[in-house]
């Protein structure tokens, strides 16, 4: 079953980069990193690697371009090391009973499905940015895509729930708001297991304030698991150089059966 | 075993903080149980997702002979960070240092390796950097 679902959303992401590819980039500014270095330059080395500088890269129309292959941008560990200031997490008696049955074996991320909205894996993903589209395509944590409509449509009127929703974008200057409803209640935001009902709404801003930086706002408004919506920021840092590698994290996975207690550890 | 000592992980500041594979680190390993096996023989290396991994057979005082399961970053990771799928290969003699399994089985994460031409090797999942 597991197998199967990963299997078919891989097809999905490939066919989804390929048809993109067909598409051309006829409504695209050249790939944001073109001016990675050349080839044979060193690699690049996690943490030592600087943020590239430079300026915000533009669509033909001159709306920010987020193309681009990034590194982080939202929570691995902890969902609360985002937050923004004035901002706390209030879980209802629901989210906290949830919260507190979780065990670690059965972290979602751990048992290799993909990590939902705002988790992200701790592996790079790349943007492709059109003007009607917006598709992030993950390494990890299962070679899996996410899909933004740019193009002024509406939500459907009845979403079945899904993994990472359905997200609606539109412009705020040169922010970009993606709406997201639709979701599953089976991902978690982090190690620790924070909940959702399949209730969540998030809201994203998006900003790429130059070359080498997206930061992403994210809303996370789901009355059945919180109290009160809250805000959580996170930033992404562009990889220059660098492409997506395979990972198909059903592989060879020997980790979920071997860990103990409660989730919670980072 | 060579003097020379490529030290590449901490030279990127890695081993800091035990965060980040797609699984949690502290729910698996215990860092209070530390491993070090030194001078033994790599039986077989998995270059595989979402860990790569190798085992090696471990002699006691007595003589007996367990094998040892040792979870390293992914192949993408360890690509990254210069490594190839022949960096270690069956028959190599290395020293493994890491976490073992909070859960008893004969399973460690592996923080350094020590490889056969005496480069310290970066090795672990646990970088600080997001990956």
């Amino acid at each position: 079953m597991k197998k199967n679902l990963t299997s078919g959303i891989m097809t999905a992401a490939a066919l989804a980069a390929a048809l993109l590819l067909l598409q051309g980039p006829a409504d695209s500014q050249a790939p944001t990193d073109a001016k990675a270095p050349p080839k044979g330059a060193p690699k690049g080395k996690g943490k030592g690697k600087a943020r590239p500088t430079g300026p915000t890269p533009r669509m033909a129309d001159g709306k920010p371009d987020f193309s681009g292959l990034w590194n982080g941008g939202g929570p691995v560990g902890d969902v609360g090391q985002g937050l923004m200031p004035g901002e706390e997490i209030s879980l209802t008696p629901w989210g906290k009973k949830i919260m507190d049955s979780r065990q670690s074996k059965d972290d979602p991320e751990a048992n290799c499905l993909p990590t939902g909205i705002p988790r992200i894996a701790p592996y790079p993903w790349r943007v492709l940015q059109t003007s009607t589209h917006i598709f992030y395509l993950f390494e990890g944590n299962i070679h899996s895509f996410r899909q933004i409509f740019i193009d002024g449509r509406k939500h459907p009127a009845d979403l079945d729930p899904t993994w990472y929703g359905d997200s609606i974008g539109s412009w705020d200057g040169d922010t970009m708001v993606v709406d997201t409803i639709g979701f599953n209640d089976k991902f978690w935001f982090d190690f620790r297991g924070h909940p959702h009902s399949e209730q969540l709404h998030t809201i994203e801003r998006l900003n790429r304030p130059d070359l080498g930086t997206l930061d992403i706002e994210t809303q996370i408004i789901d009355p059945t698991a919180y109290t009160k919506p809250f805000k959580i920021k996170f930033t992404a840092t562009l990889r220059p150089g660098e492409e997506l590698m395979e990972y198909i994290c059903q592989e060879n996975q020997q980790d979920a059966q071997h860990l103990q207690g409660p989730a919670g550890l980072p | 075993m060579g003097a020379k000592v490529f030290v590449l992980a901490a030279a990127l500041g890695v081993l800091v903080i035990p965060v980040v594979a797609h699984h949690s680190f502290g729910s698996e390993y215990d860092e209070k149980k530390p491993l070090k096996f030194e001078n033994v023989t790599v039986t077989k290396l998995e270059w595989t997702n979402p860990h790569a991994r190798f085992y090696v057979d471990v002699k006691d005082e007595k003589g007996n002979v367990t094998n040892w399961n040792f979870e390293l970053a992914s192949p993408n990771v360890l690509k990254r960070n210069g490594w190839t799928k022949n960096t270690l290969k069956e028959g190599d003699k290395v020293t493994v240092m890491g976490s073992a399994a909070k859960d008893g089985a004969r399973l460690g994460h592996a923080q350094t390796v020590i490889g056969p031409d005496g480069k310290r090797l970066f090795a672990g999942s646990n970088t600080a950097d997001g990956q």
